[in-house]
């Protein structure tokens, strides 16, 4: 077999150690890298596998992170010893206290992380645009590419050498490989070897590269896991917001059991109460003037009526109907309780016509009962169009009143039923409660309106609802048909 | 001499009543719910009905809307411990609606004024 020259010195024992080696550096420190999901931790353990004597060697190491909004490239972490000395003596202690890489990495993160050291001071220096894409590390990071700085240029790229870059670092000779992972570049790692002077070849280069593929794995996972931290505690405070909202609602309906259960107690007392102070208020009359009894008999009296102010009060059955009314407009009503009936009206085939005065007042009315009265009479109106016809809903206005009219095409009201149609219980329908235009005049009555009619047998009926816009002038409440 | 029907469950309101209603020189008569006050009324036929709401068997409602569906025209004030009946509408049928009181006042000036009424349309006819 002709194996090339190139490919023997590929397989020589001393190249597949080496490469031997450089697995294992990877192995270690992704073993060790798989142990945390703290950035900065992992940030600490990349540097480390990086300078570590027993790793890749070099002597000093940065990474640059890009932001989270992703507007800048800022100097984040670094590892590595200012001075000669310095260096001698980290790099005695580290071999005593460690046999291995993965001593090192194992007892890394225990003693916490050193921010202090130069090369912080150095990298804390870094940050530039991302929007500057003239800047040669920019490039890099987005060339994916490692690249070796020398004295004028960054190689392969052939980009130019940033003096400033140089001087901050206090060296013209570093590594620079791009951190990324799919569309997304996370920064870069600097690798340099600032104290021993050695220089960097080209497979130091190549391994780095694969070194910060490694490492942009385990900087991405922290970030998915912070991230995903940040989600479980939304979740979480979303989650005891509902647990709270849930203990208050058990709250409230103990308050309200307490409510109604004190209701029925203060109706129990009532009834009691009536006695107590009915038969005191007939034997004080029964009782002289000047018996002493009798002003023990008028505080029996008197308390009861003050029990039954108190129980009066807890049952608020003072209440002024008055509170119930509120603004609304008629025409909204109308359209609403149509809407609402729509079924019943189709139903028939009847059409409905609306003949709606534009602008229209809003009235102060008890909202619940109007719409009764309202749905009474269009049921009455249905009701009177077995084989279909026109329904009408009309209103009016003018400063001080409205008026809605709800008419029919049906068969009309005889004239014998006219001065009964209010009478509670009268109803000519076949299992009708005769309650319909009874509830319709108390409703009107309430509001001081007035509520007329007109009807023509065989041709139909109208009944018009009259309220003032101002309930406080009074109109006279009347029933009156016309004819 | 005008005949009032009270109905009521209570033993002593219903003793309460006799006696003060008596007082003021109506005759009384007594029906313990609904059901023996809507007989009484088609026996006796009396001239102002007092009545209870919560009953046990037929209760006020009840006995009201069977009163007025026989078309009977006998006036009836409702009188209740409970203030929320207010809101069904069925009660709106009734001549009042007078919550119950130790203070017999408001209800004795009622039955004067429904009885005051009826003579002048009994009058008037």
């Amino acid at each position: 077999m002709n194996i090339p020259d190139s490919a023997q010195s590929f397989f020589s024992t001393a190249s597949l150690e080496r490469r031997i080696a450089e697995l294992t550096i990877l192995y270690e420190v992704s073993c060790a890298l798989q142990k945390t999901l703290d950035e900065e931790k992992a940030l600490n353990t990349i540097l480390a596998g990086v300078t570590a004597g027993r790793g890749l060697g070099f002597n000093r190491a940065f990474i640059l992170l890009v932001d989270s909004k992703e507007e800048w490239l800022e100097g984040r972490l670094a590892m590595g010893p200012s001075s000669p000395e310095e260096a001698s003596r980290m790099w005695r202690e580290l071999r005593t206290k460690h046999q291995t890489l993965r001593e090192l990495l194992r007892s890394l993160n225990e003693s916490g992380i050193r921010k202090d050291l130069r090369v912080n001071e150095i990298i804390s220096k870094f940050r530039i645009s991302l929007a500057d894409s003239q800047n040669s590390l920019i490039k890099i990071m987005r060339s994916r590419e490692a690249s070796l700085a020398g004295e004028d240029c960054f190689l392969p790229q052939n980009l130019p050498m940033d003096l400033s870059l140089s001087q901050l670092l206090g060296i013209n000779d570093f590594a620079v490989a791009p951190l990324y992972l799919a569309e997304r570049d996370l920064g870069l790692l600097i690798a340099d070897n600032a104290i021993t002077q050695n220089p960097i070849d080209i497979r130091n280069l190549r391994l780095l590269q694969i070194y910060a593929q490694e490492a942009s794995t385990a900087i991405q996972n922290t970030r998915f896991c912070s991230e995903l931290k940040e989600k479980i505690e939304l979740l979480q405070s979303a989650n005891q917001a509902i647990h709270e909202s849930q203990e208050q609602l058990l709250r409230a309906e103990r308050l309200s059991t307490i409510g109604r259960m004190s209701a029925l107690l203060a109706h129990q007392i009532r009834t009691p109460l009536v006695s107590i102070g009915g038969f005191a208020r007939r034997l004080m009359r029964e009782i002289s003037p000047d018996d002493p009894r009798r002003e023990e008999m008028e505080v029996i009296y008197s308390e009861v009526g003050h029990l039954e102010r108190l129980v009066g009060e807890v049952l608020g059955y003072s209440k002024s109907s008055d509170a119930e009314r509120k603004s609304v407009n008629a025409n909204a009503l109308v359209r609403s309780i149509a809407a609402s009936m729509k079924e019943e009206i189709d139903k028939r085939s009847i059409r409905a016509v609306m003949n709606l005065c534009p602008e229209i007042p809003d009235i102060e009315v008890n909202e619940l009962q109007l719409r009764q009265a309202l749905m009474n009479l269009i049921a009455n109106a249905i009701d009177a169009m077995p084989s279909g016809g026109t329904l009408t809903f009309d209103t009016i206005a003018d400063k001080n009143y409205i008026e809605i009219g709800v008419s029919d095409t049906g068969m009309g009201i005889k004239q014998e039923y006219w001065n009964k149609l209010f009478t509670p219980f009268f109803t000519t329908k076949e299992g009708g409660t005769g309650l319909g235009l009874a509830i319709v005049s108390q409703v009107v009555d309430n509001h001081n309106g007035s509520l007329r009619f007109e009807s023509i047998p065989g041709q139909g009926t109208a009944f018009y609802i009259r309220l003032a816009v101002h309930p406080d002038k009074k109109s006279a409440a009347h029933l009156s048909p016309n004819i | 001499m005008k005949t009032i029907l009270v109905a009521d469950d209570d033993k002593n309101l219903r003793r309460l009543y006799k006696a003060e209603l008596e007082a003021e020189g109506y005759r009384i008569m007594l029906a313990e719910n609904g059901l023996q006050a809507t007989d009484i009324i088609e026996r006796e036929n009396p001239d102002v009905v007092v009545m209870d709401i919560r009953m046990p068997e037929v209760d006020g409602l009840e006995a009201m809307a069977k009163i007025l569906k026989k078309n009977r025209r006998v006036p009836i004030i409702l009188n209740s411990a409970y203030s929320y009946f207010q809101d069904d509408f069925l009660t709106w049928a009734a001549d009042a609606y007078i919550m119950k009181s130790a203070d017999l006042q408001p209800l004795k000036e009622k039955i004067r004024e429904i009885l005051c009424s009826s003579a002048t349309t009994s009058a008037a006819v």
